[in-house]
């Protein structure tokens, strides 16, 4: 019965007051926790999804080699070393692979053939044997420098052409000028002959008001007006003229014919000693060119430009527009032949084609790296499958380029891969999605969490605490009492021997 | 084979937005009232026609755009917007102010709804690519026009069936035209969209008419509204971009007098001709009755409108029309004479009653002006945050219920966070009457991001727009002019915006409690702490003594530690 009392009395004597069953409780609540965690962890994380990091640092490292073949005619098989040479100082990109003796009639390359004088004409170069600086020549028209003035590759340009009128309430005023007749004439030939490397889209516009932001410099008693190079840089009134649209993300060309209002003609350029420059025309690079167009005296108030007028203004465009895609000059000691009315020599064509493709490889693989390393610094950056698939698609295009190139590529074909190429990464490098994160740091998210997780994490913490001291007491106490029990039970003899004694 | 190429050949003729020597002509004009009530309302119109000019075939969207576009006159921004979406036809207003009809009359323009309403007739196979390109045109306009007309999404856009047919016309492509229409009431017009407005002018604010266009005025008159339209018509696409302003010149004159000016109104005088305008004319109404005079002295009158035009004068225009006298308020005259004829066939008030943030009633009273019966058009364009009860819709004409004066009932049900709902019909005013239309609306309970930032100010609902029906002879149905009731405001429910850190708090205490007496509970170790010595205990004490016991014991335990607190 007594037995029966204390259990009545003895609490822990009761089920739930069980230590074991206490600490499975404490333990099953950590158990739990720490199961939850990682369920926690994926549901709060930013989608962010592995991208090829090593294989975009491997394929970083690899440089494309644009196979180019040349035929040297026997009369210059002594120079064949150092013509390869020159070309690859100029252009590590270029593979040059030489025939000696052959006329390149059977495969596609370029043609060294002796000549009375320096000519160019398809894809065959007439020089004289006696000439030296073959070599030099020769690296001059396969790999020239590139032109700081022209604009990054893209695969549409804008050419928008802008007629200004100063003032136009000032007397004179061009109301209609032979635009379509114009760029028929002077800028079709050149966009048919490279519509292999961009698509064009062209506009025009005429405007009546375009008030120039500062004051012409006046010269000779205000009969003559000038620009000097300074003002020249800000010759371009964005806020005033309306000369760009919203409506696409293409890169503009803007070609701006300027036409000065009556009051203040002529306008010319000044050099920078403050002499008047031949020119009218100057080229802002990336950006366009512009040419001013000084009106004669006599009065007709509205006026009609026609072809002829337009003439030497849109042959300055041409070149302007040539400047500004890149296109290499010939050197000047070459004189050019051609069957067809273009001025624009296959060698150039091909010249730039290649220098596009080397430019849009590196800038792809520049993009590429990086994104991944962008990705890697930044914790809280997203990558969604588009940004992954966009990335795969640029390094397997890249892969594909290298893999064919050596093989049966054509230069066109090898241009189409690189602008894929650079396209996708530079969307993947652009993609919006990518911002979205940046602005809720994961701070934010645990001051929201901390009311709970600290309020919850106490009392639990507390109890593993005191329910480890209790167990840790319980055994050294367990231990102690084993001692006893040891101790009484090896000491029983000696109590026996000491009562003894 | 030979078919694909006729197709691709109509299509290259078709696009033709760019054909060879296209004339364009561009003219001014400006059409300047004095109103009853003394204010002066000037509408200016500023219209190029690009001649034998086509809108794009939505057909040719699926090319690459490589046609050129050559303008001189048109603007090339708008150009470019038109033919990358394929417009037939666009009409976007910005307008601030409430147009009185009833001491002002029709305005010169139609659309003087309060804030932006854009509205647009595209052709298309699909109406998943109209739907894209109404996305595109809106952004694209939003950009041009730096205007907030991104939020015209699809939360606010309606087809109506009736209300707005095209003002042009819609070339015949064998395709089907669809009109897309969004309004915003509380789009704000100001500075930033009237200087891209002037920028679409070939002559912008420098010379002829656009002169006038003084910003500092234009946004201090009573009502201001800018406009644009484009609409094709068998000659060509004609853009038209409009100005419309209702001054009080009682307002700014020390005397008290009516009297205008260019100069007066607009603080500057037409100093240059646009070179390039094929015409630049003004046009002021003169008045009915009294004395006045009007200078300079009119090239032309005709019909009661004095005609100027600006073209070949090499000195300053001022136009201006002076009262000898002060101006009197008709109000006046009304106990004495009869009062004025109504410059509207009808008036219109709308209201939103009910005190309560989750019921209400639209109210609208019509009287009609006239003796002879009349048809309105009725078309409510209403976001889904306000729903109507078809159900209890009343129509009272003086106090007597008359549910016959209301046909043609057509609804599209609103889908809500999605879709507004669009409710046309027709109403019947009999002459000389005035006709009540009831119906209850629920106010929804948004969602905690759909609130705008200043969301204690409610939501302004577009207005309504009644067109009167005109039965010609032959028995055909013909619209009057829109006549735009002013925008109602609505007050939502509207929570306390620092709820879900309050909620994140008080969730949290919650669950922290919780959790910390149910853990507690379960880990909890019971000891029993005896304060005195056990009594001795007899055999035959029962349960119940026991528990007492340990009751006491329970106690003792409490008082224990208790003591142990002290």
């Amino acid at each position: 019965m007594m037995d029966a009392e204390s259990r009545f009395r003895d609490p822990s004597s009761l089920f739930f007051q069980f230590d074991t069953i206490r600490r499975y409780i404490i333990a099953s609540y950590w158990v739990l926790i720490t199961l939850a965690l990682p369920l926690w962890w994926t549901t709060t994380s930013i989608e962010r999804l592995p991208l090829p990091t090593s294989e975009v640092y491997a394929q970083a490292q690899k440089k494309l080699e644009i196979p180019l073949a040349i035929c040297v005619d026997s009369a210059f098989s002594s120079h064949i070393t150092s013509l390869q040479r020159s070309i690859r100082d100029a252009a590590s990109y270029l593979d040059v692979q030489a025939h000696p003796g052959q006329d390149c009639s059977q495969f596609p390359g370029y043609a060294i053939l002796p000549g009375e004088q320096i000519l160019v004409e398809d894809r065959k170069l007439y020089y004289p044997p006696s000439a030296d600086n073959l070599a030099s020549t020769l690296a001059s028209l396969l790999a020239p420098k590139m032109d700081h003035r022209a604009a990054q590759y893209s695969p549409r340009f804008r050419l928008s052409f802008t007629l200004l009128n100063e003032d136009s309430s000032a007397g004179q005023v061009i109301t209609s000028w032979d635009i379509q007749q114009a760029i028929a004439r002077h800028i079709h030939p050149i966009t048919s002959a490279l519509g292999i490397l961009h698509n064009y889209t062209i506009e025009s516009q005429v405007q009546y008001h375009a008030l120039l932001a500062f004051e012409p410099r006046s010269l000779s008693n205000g009969t003559v007006f000038g620009l000097t190079p300074e003002d020249l840089t800000i010759f371009i009134n964005s806020a005033e003229w309306t000369l760009s649209s919203s409506s696409s993300n293409d890169p503009v060309f803007h070609f701006v014919l300027f036409i000065p209002s009556a009051r203040r003609r002529p306008l010319t350029i000044l050099n920078s000693d403050g002499t008047p420059s031949s020119s009218s025309a100057f080229l802002i690079p990336q950006w366009g060119g512009i040419v001013i167009l000084n009106l004669p005296p006599p009065p007709p108030t509205t006026l009609h430009l026609d072809l002829p007028d337009l003439q030497s203004s849109f042959s300055s465009f041409s070149r302007h527009l040539l400047t500004l895609l890149g296109f290499p000059r010939l050197p000047p000691s070459i004189s050019y032949s051609s069957s067809s009315n273009t001025s624009l020599s296959s060698w150039q064509i091909d010249t730039l084609l290649r220098q596009r493709i080397h430019e849009n490889v590196i800038q792809s693989h520049n993009t590429l790296q990086s994104t991944v390393t962008l990705v890697s610094q930044i914790d809280g950056m997203p990558v969604d499958e588009q940004v992954q698939s966009q990335v795969q698609g640029s390094l397997s295009t890249l892969h594909e380029l290298f893999r064919y190139a050596s093989v049966n590529l054509t230069f066109a074909e090898m241009l189409a891969y690189s602008a894929q190429a650079l396209t996708l990464s530079s969307k993947a490098f652009f993609h919006p999605g990518m911002l979205a994160m940046l602005y809720f740091p994961a701070e934010h998210k645990y001051a929201v969490y901390t009311p709970l997780f600290a309020s919850a994490m106490i009392p639990l913490l507390a109890a593993a605490l005191r329910e480890i001291a209790a167990w840790r007491k319980e055994r050294r106490e367990a231990r102690a009492v084993g001692d006893v029990r040891e101790a009484t039970s090896g000491d029983g003899p000696k109590v026996d021997t000491k009562s003894v004694l | 084979m030979l078919r694909t190429s006729l197709f691709l050949i109509s299509l290259l003729l078709s696009s033709v937005f760019c054909l060879e020597n296209i004339n364009e002509e561009f003219e001014e004009y400006l059409s300047i009232k004095s109103l009853r009530d003394g204010r002066v309302t000037s509408s200016f119109s500023f219209t190029t026609l690009l001649r034998d000019a086509i809108p794009r075939d939505p057909r040719t969207l699926a090319f690459d755009d490589d046609t050129s576009q050559h303008y001189t006159l048109f603007p090339l921004s708008l150009g470019q917007i038109l033919r990358q979406y394929a417009i037939t036809e666009l009409h976007l207003t910005l307008n601030a102010g409430k147009w009185n009809y009833d001491t002002w009359g029709y305005p010169d323009e139609p659309d003087v709804g309060v804030g932006a309403e854009l509205r647009a007739w595209m052709a298309g196979d699909s109406i998943s690519s109209i739907d894209e390109r109404w996305q595109g045109v809106r952004n694209a306009l939003a950009g041009l026009f730096c205007a907030s007309l991104g939020s015209l999404d699809e939360q606010r856009t309606t087809s109506p069936r009736l209300s707005f047919p095209p003002e042009g016309a819609l070339p015949d492509w064998g395709l089907p035209h669809e009109l897309r229409h969004a309004s915003h009431a509380s789009e704000h017009v100001c500075t930033e969209n009237l200087t891209p407005f002037l920028k679409l002018l070939p002559c912008k604010s420098l010379s002829g008419l656009a002169t006038l266009l003084n910003p500092h005025r234009i946004f201090d008159a009573d009502w201001h509204g800018i406009g644009l339209h484009v609409l094709w018509r068998p000659e060509g696409v004609e853009v038209r971009l409009n100005v419309q302003l209702v001054f009080d010149p009682l307002r700014i004159s020390a005397q008290g007098k009516q009297d205008w000016s260019f100069h007066s109104l607009f603080d500057r005088k037409v100093e240059k001709a646009c070179p390039v305008a094929s015409s630049t004319r003004v046009s002021v109404e003169l008045p009915n009755s009294g004395v006045y005079r009007v200078y300079p002295e009119p090239q032309e009158i005709r019909d009661g409108k004095a005609y100027y035009s600006l073209k070949n004068n090499n000195e300053a225009w001022n136009i201006g029309t002076m009262w000898p006298t002060d101006f009197e308020y008709r109000i006046c005259h009304a106990a004495l004479s009869s009062p004025d004829p109504a410059l509207v066939p009808f008036s219109v008030t709308r209201n939103l009653l009910g005190p309560t943030q989750d019921r209400g009633q639209l109210s609208i009273v019509l009287t009609n002006n006239q003796q002879d019966t009349l048809q309105l058009l009725y078309l409510e364009t209403m976001p889904w945050i306000v729903q109507f009860y078809l159900h209890t819709i009343r129509v009272h004409s003086d106090n007597v219920p008359r549910d016959d004066l209301i046909s043609n009932i057509s609804y599209v049900l609103p889908v809500p966070h999605a879709r507004p709902a669009t409710f046309e019909s027709v109403l019947t005013l009999p002459g000389r009457s005035t006709l009540t239309f009831t119906m209850d609306v629920a106010k929804a309970f948004l969602r905690y991001t759909e609130h705008p930032p200043d969301a204690q100010r409610g939501w302004d609902l577009p207005p309504a727009i009644f067109t009167p029906l005109n039965q010609s002879l032959n028995g055909s149905m013909s619209l009057g002019s829109r006549v735009y009731t002013p925008s109602l405001l609505v007050d939502l429910a509207t929570p306390d915006f620092s709820m879900p850190y309050n909620v994140i708090i008080f969730t949290c205490s919650v669950m922290a409690f919780i959790f910390g007496s149910v853990f507690n509970v379960l880990t909890r170790k019971f000891i029993v702490v005896r304060v005195r010595p056990d009594p001795p205990r007899n055999q035959s004490v029962g349960t119940e003594k026991r528990l007492e016991d340990t009751d006491s014991d329970t106690l003792n335990e409490l008082n224990t530690s208790k003591s142990g607190v002290h």
